[in-house]
């Protein structure tokens, strides 16, 4: 078995070497491999310090079939950082700039403007596809209302190259950010080194030496409601072999779209 | 009112500097009382770094802290028993993310050199389960326990005051009228009364004298002649073989692995005297051990010994796996060595697997087949398997005639079988192993037919008759192959499918798959199968499956993994031989309070059958019958019981009859116990030592044999324990178990502890002198050479930065180097500074021969003669040396129905919980899953007539009323939420084993007359196990499995009632 993590890490490393417009980060999901073990689900919170109860990324599963020609299908996604991403436009409407998009592809929440503007959030979480994509952070904590309000719930984190805390996001949207600020310290997104299954890719689409790359060549890729003109950064693999795994039937998925 | 003034100040001051909270939530989360966490304790002691941590924050605002060397502490979880490796990152002097460490075979394929620099490694995040990662939140549990609790109220009451550490250890070690504030006269014996036996030289000579009075060797009153003087520290001089009066302490832990067992044992057995030391193994997975253990056990000098209790599928390798009631995602040993391995060849197309078990878990769900069997018909199925696999002639015969380890050899195989061998048909069935000498042609050999006649085993390479059944010198033999087919034969295809629900289609199908991959296939099996009152004989049935195709030792075959170095100094004899390091210890010696590892006919207790209670002689760590066998003083009742890192009343099946006995001071007169809350069995001890938490301890567990290097991982302090810095020897340190057995061992003078402990290697007064001890050994490793390099000076200095957040209660270099030894030092930070040493990665860890690295080596016991030489401790009737298939049995032996009860209850685990901790205590993890259900397949809903999401009550025949009895409390009612699923045998039930909890946080507790109030979250869902069957025979305990001494989780028959 190759180490896949060192081998995207050398990746990133190369992509990291090259001035920010010419990376072109794009994440791939092998759904054959996702057990919905939810170690990326807890990475995700830990790492972003995520409002209780919102994470940014989730994993649903479906069941399929009758007793006993029974399925069930595991599903992850987060936010798409979609090229043409709907809440930008939505938001911006309300809010100028409170959503950019980075030349790297990433899609950026400006905490302070979408906090700001009521009509800015209403109008991106409306235009959102991917409905579980962006959540809004309400304050609140964990163990709030326990004895104790703990410090790894108040503690700074980073995220867009900024220092903060909750009581700096309160008020406002956030999602997936890519974990761009592991990425600008040469890490992977949180999800990606923690998936135990190692259904997570992560690198530059720009490289055609980058393992996403690889994958998305060897693999027929799909991304969620491309037909909407999205263009989103989360490719899909996995559905066009059936291989020797009983599963990832794409009519499991009607039971939730 | 016991936080004082200084912790609120520093409470208070701690928001300032980052705006942390607003003013009204910090208000509300100070606590008055000092008891449980109340911020004091955190904030104190990391006060320093803190400030000098956000300064630095806020000068360079960009700059990642986390992807730094220096807030990397590398240790290792216990949030379930894999105790992965772990990176540790600090932030202001909190842990506030937890990955997988890149150095650990465990955590990363594969995995890094030692030689990668430390920085690389924290850049490079390794897998871990989102339950290690929510370790964060089971350090900083709001609810923990910081200082010494004593009850204020009965038992169970959850009414509380503080009390200082040393006081607790006083009145533990003096007993007297302990709790005559409220109204309780009686005696409390303590701990000095129960240490009577102090001489070890006594205790020595007791201890060859008694084992031969329970043999018939000597009798009582000849023992009694010889100790005239000395029959006061007996239990009871007539029956010298219960040992002395120090047995009277028994310690019962939940969890304890690795470094704190060999510290525990070395107190309890070697410095108090007691032989009670008691793990949860049979609530979890024994008969599994002992049916391995059986099957692999070696025979030298007249006796069965040795051998593996646990072998994993090579699943990197293996081209098919058939998981018989666990997988490779939820529980098991950990989805993070695991699921990687199989996903990989899933993906890859290399490995097919399927997954029996009632419900479609997430390893059914990625199965090429879901076998929904019926619960505890496990070998039925495997038999059923065999059948086709014999009679189809697709087992590795040229594998099973090898009848001796040179015929193995000549082979090129790693392990042989027993197969060949002569079995002596008796009376009552196969019994033992024809021997040369039962013919006149040699010893103690065993026998084959080689060319039609008998010959003996002896070390020259044979291979013998697969089948024999005849008459040999009068007595009648046939083969342990034979005998295996016979019973296989002994029901058609279509009664073995009848019974295990398997329809026989599918099973010829995975039969034919099992033996289409040559040895790269493999049959693994966990706790399903087991925990049955047929548990071990399931398990030897679905051990046999991996003989009949010879896979042990190959690669894609079945694998005792790579082992360890070992931390006891045992191989290299040094630096520190920790079994020689014990200078006046005593030997302790008796039958065990559960008759484990003990035969009734070998005790001078035995008068007959039926026995009072029944015998384990094939297990150790019987935790369900700890605390029933002291309310029936059966061997003997017990004065003071410690309870560990465990909840038995919650965890065991039908647990809750052991709380009535916990509430009544009459039968066991002390309980304290060491744990991280007040747990739902802790809440009912005298006094409660809070304990640090996994990332606060040390400890060496040990890798699961799934992982094909040899691994010594190693925990250490990653953060300032939060509990109260208390005093013991002198010595400054945090309250833990370590600090209650020192504390205790200075009250009494027990060796083993204090000044000189440790006789040429010092004292034991902390427990890194202990624990650094271990470290050493494992860095100098087992043989000459095999010693990891010195840190660098570079790498000393990060070792010194990395824990500049740690208070000198738990770290100071100077003294650490000490309890290391000098010339160990640099060793041993090298060790630290990566939490543990690994193999390096080579090809898979398989031979260019097609075989692992790491092998067993040994025989495969196709019939257990040591198992059926034993008899029944109740029935009087031998057990079977073979894998067959039973009924569900009471401890008479008797067949257990439950008519009107139609449905058959199953637990098992999300990949979310372990059992008693983890969900719903663990935030991250409780708001995925706030709650469990009972699942019940669709159209048995139906046919009961109940809906989804419906709430019904879970009765049983004898919990009638459907609900936990709390003594001292209100009851709580066995109710939950039905859902309905297709993934679900009908007329099987199942639920989650994580929820329910009274306890933990789940109530409201009085601490020094402050009302701490329990959360609802933590008190959600449902925990079945009070619904599970209480033998009719016993009374007051479970169903068991008499062989692997397995508590019955799987067997109940439960009714559902709407509510």
């Amino acid at each position: 078995m190759l180490n896949e993590i060192v081998r995207m890490h050398d990746d990133l490393d190369r992509a990291l070497a090259k001035p920010e417009r010419q990376r072109s980060w794009v994440m791939v999901i092998d759904t054959r491999r996702c057990v919905q073990c939810f170690a990326c689900v807890a990475a995700c919170t830990a790492e972003n310090v995520s409002p209780p109860g919102k994470p940014y990324r989730k994993v649903v599963e479906a069941e399929d079939g009758d007793y006993p020609d029974t399925d069930r299908f595991f599903m992850p996604s987060n936010c798409m950082q979609c090229d043409n991403p709907p809440c930008m436009k939505a938001a911006n409407a309300h809010a100028k700039g409170a959503i950019q998009k980075r030349t790297d592809g990433i899609v950026v929440f400006n905490y302070e403007k979408l906090a700001g503007s009521g009509d800015a959030r209403e109008a991106a979480k409306d235009a959102c596809p991917y409905a579980a994509a962006i959540v809004e952070d309400q304050g609140g904590y964990h163990t709030e209302g326990t004895p104790r309000l703990e410090a790894y719930e108040t503690r700074t984190f980073q995220e867009y190259d900024r220092t903060l805390r909750r009581t700096d996001t309160k008020g406002a949207l956030r999602k997936c950010t890519f974990c761009q600020h592991r990425l600008a310290n040469g890490m992977l997104p949180a999800c990606v080194t923690t998936c135990e299954g190692r259904a997570m890719y992560f690198g530059d689409r720009n490289d055609p030496n980058s393992l996403v790359s690889e994958l998305l060549r060897a693999h027929k890729g799909w991304r969620m409601y491309e037909e909407k003109g999205t263009r989103p950064r989360v490719y899909y693999v996995g559905y066009e072999t059936r291989g020797t795994i009983s599963v990832s039937t794409p009519a499991a998925c009607a039971g939730c779209h | 009112m016991t936080g004082t003034f200084e912790e609120t100040r520093a409470n208070e001051t701690m928001q300032e500097p980052g705006a942390l909270l607003d003013c009204e939530l910090s208000r509300r989360a100070l606590l008055k009382s000092g008891a449980l966490l109340g911020g004091s304790a955190l904030l104190m002691s990391q006060l320093d770094a803190v400030f000098g941590l956000v300064r630095a924050a806020q000068a360079a605002p960009s700059a990642y802290p986390l992807a730094l060397p220096e807030n990397v502490i590398y240790s290792v979880c216990l949030q379930c028993h894999t105790a992965c490796p772990i990176k540790v990152k600090i932030l202001e002097g909190v842990a506030v993310k937890i990955d997988g460490n890149p150095y650990s075979a465990q955590n990363m394929i594969p995995h890094f050199e030692p030689s990668v620099p430390l920085a690389r490694a924290a850049r490079i995040d390794a897998k871990l389960c989102p339950k290690g990662q929510a370790g964060i939140q089971t350090l900083y549990d709001p609810y923990r326990i910081v200082k010494v609790l004593k009850r204020n109220g009965p038992r169970g009451s959850n009414q509380w005051k503080v009390i200082p550490f040393s006081q607790a250890v006083d009145e533990i070690v003096q007993g007297g009228t302990l709790f005559s504030a409220l109204g309780e006269m009686h005696q409390v014996p303590g701990l000095k009364e129960l240490y009577k036996l102090t001489d070890p030289a006594l205790g020595k000579a007791m201890k060859t004298d008694a084992a031969a009075t329970a043999k018939g060797k000597l009798s009582v009153a000849d023992f009694k002649a010889k100790y005239p003087q000395h029959l006061g520290v007996l239990i009871d001089p007539d029956h010298p073989d219960l040992g002395p009066v120090n047995n009277q302490l028994v310690l019962q832990f939940g969890r304890i692995e690795h470094g704190r067992v060999e510290l525990a044992k070395r107190w309890l057995a070697g410095s108090f005297g007691s032989v009670n030391f008691i793990e949860h193994t049979t609530i979890c997975e024994q008969s599994h051990h002992i049916a391995y253990q059986q099957m692999t056990h070696q025979y030298k000098d007249g006796k069965w010994a040795d051998g593996k209790t646990h072998m994993k599928p090579d699943a990197m390798n293996a081209e098919f796996i058939l998981y018989f009631g666990t997988g490779f995602v939820e529980a098991n040993f950990g989805p993070t060595p695991m699921i990687e391995k199989v996903t990989d060849g899933l993906a890859s197309g290399r490995l097919k697997v399927a997954v029996v078990d009632p419900r479609l878990s997430k390893s059914a769900a990625k199965a090429w087949k879901w076998l929904p069997i019926q619960p505890g018909t496990d070998a039925a199925l495997a038999l059923a398997m065999t059948r086709w696999i014999i009679e189809n002639g697709r087992y590795d015969a040229a594998y099973l005639k090898l009848a001796n380890q040179a015929a193995a050899k000549a082979a090129g195989e790693p392990t042989w079988s027993n197969a060949t061998h002569l079995v002596r048909m008796e009376s009552d069935g196969p019994g033992k192993l024809l021997r040369a000498t039962d013919l006149g042609i040699g010893g103690d050999e065993f026998v084959i037919i080689k060319d039609g006649k008998p010959v003996a085993v002896g070390k020259a390479p044979i291979t013998g008759e697969l089948e024999f059944s005849g008459e040999l010198g009068g007595v009648r033999v046939k083969t342990a192959f034979t005998l295996l087919k016979e019973e296989a034969r002994s029901r058609s295809l279509a009664e073995w499918s009848a019974i295990c629900g398997i329809p026989a289609a599918d099973i010829e199908a995975v039969a034919r798959e099992l033996t289409a991959h040559g040895k790269k296939a493999a049959v693994e099996f966990y706790r399903g199968p087991v925990q049955h009152t047929n548990g071990y004989y399931n398990a030897q049935a679905i051990i046999t499956l991996n003989v009949l195709i010879g896979n042990a030792d190959h690669k894609g075959g079945i694998t005792t993994g790579g082992g360890h170095w070992h931390e006891v100094g045992d191989k290299l004899h040094g630096p520190f031989e920790m079994g020689k390091l014990h200078p006046g210890a005593l030997t302790a010696f008796g039958h065990n309070i559960t008759r484990e590892k003990s035969r009734y006919e070998e005790s001078t207790l035995f008068a007959g059958y039926p026995a009072r209670r029944p015998w384990y002689p094939f297990s150790s760590n019987v935790y369900q019958e700890v605390i029933p066998s002291a309310e029936d003083s059966y061997p003997y009742g017990i004065k003071a019981l410690w309870i560990h890192m465990g909840t038995p009343a919650l965890a065991t099946p039908s647990g809750d009859t052991a709380l009535k006995v916990l509430a009544d001071p009459s039968k066991i007169p002390l309980v304290f116990a060491t744990d991280i809350v007040l747990g739902d069995t802790t809440m009912y001890a005298d006094y409660v030592f809070p304990d640090t938490a996994i990332w606060e301890r040390w400890g060496t567990p040990h890798a699961p044999p799934d992982v094909p290097a040899k691994a010594s991982q190693f925990r250490q302090p990653t953060v300032t324990p939060l509990t109260e810095v208390v005093e013991v020897y002198g010595e400054r340190q945090h309250c833990s178990m370590e600090a209650v057995m020192l504390a205790i061992g200075e009250r009494l003078g027990l060796s083993g502890c204090g000044r000189s402990a440790f006789g040429p290697a010092g004292d034991f007064k902390r427990p890194e002198d202990f624990f650094l001890k271990f470290a050493a050994n494992l860095a100098w490793g087992d043989k000459p050479g095999d010693a990891v390099p010195d840190a660098s000076d570079a790498e000393l200095k990060l070792f010194l930065q990395a824990r500049r957040h740690l208070r000198p209660s738990v770290f100071d270099p100077s003294r650490w180097e000490a309890a290391a030894g000098k010339a160990n030092w640099r060793k041993v930070v090298y060790l630290l500074n990566r939490g543990g040493r690994w193999e390096p990665w080579t090809d898979q860890f398989v031979t260019p021969q097609g075989q692992v690295v790491h092998k067993y080596g040994g025989v495969f016991n196709l019939y257990v003669e040591n198992v059926a030489r034993q008899k029944h401790s109740l029935s009087g009737r031998r057990f079977s040396g073979q894998g067959i298939y039973e009924p569900v049995r009471d401890a008479a032996g008797r067949a257990v129905e439950d008519a009107g009860f139609p449905l058959t209850l199953i637990t098992y685990k999300e990949i979310l919980g372990g059992q008693s901790r983890t969900l719903p205590n663990n935030y991250w993890l409780s708001s995925i899953l706030p709650e469990n259900y009972l699942l019940l397949n669709s159209r048995t809903a139906k046919e009961f007539g109940i809906r989804d999401e419906e709430r019904v009550r879970l009765v049983s025949a004898t919990n009638p009323a459907g609900e936990w009895k709390l003594p001292n409390r209100q009851n709580l009612a066995m109710v939950g939420k039905v859902k309905t699923v297709e993934g679900m045998r009908p007329g099987v039930v199942a639920v989650s084993w994580h929820f329910g909890h009274w306890g933990y946080g789940a109530s409201d507790a009085r601490i020094d007359g402050d009302t701490i109030p329990g959360e609802r979250r933590r008190g959600t869902g449902l925990c079945p196990n009070a619904a599970m069957r209480v033998d009719p025979v016993l009374k007051n305990v479970c169903l068991t499995d008499p062989i692997g001494a397995s508590s019955s989780f799987f067997d109940t028959r439960v009714r559902l009632e709407k509510v």
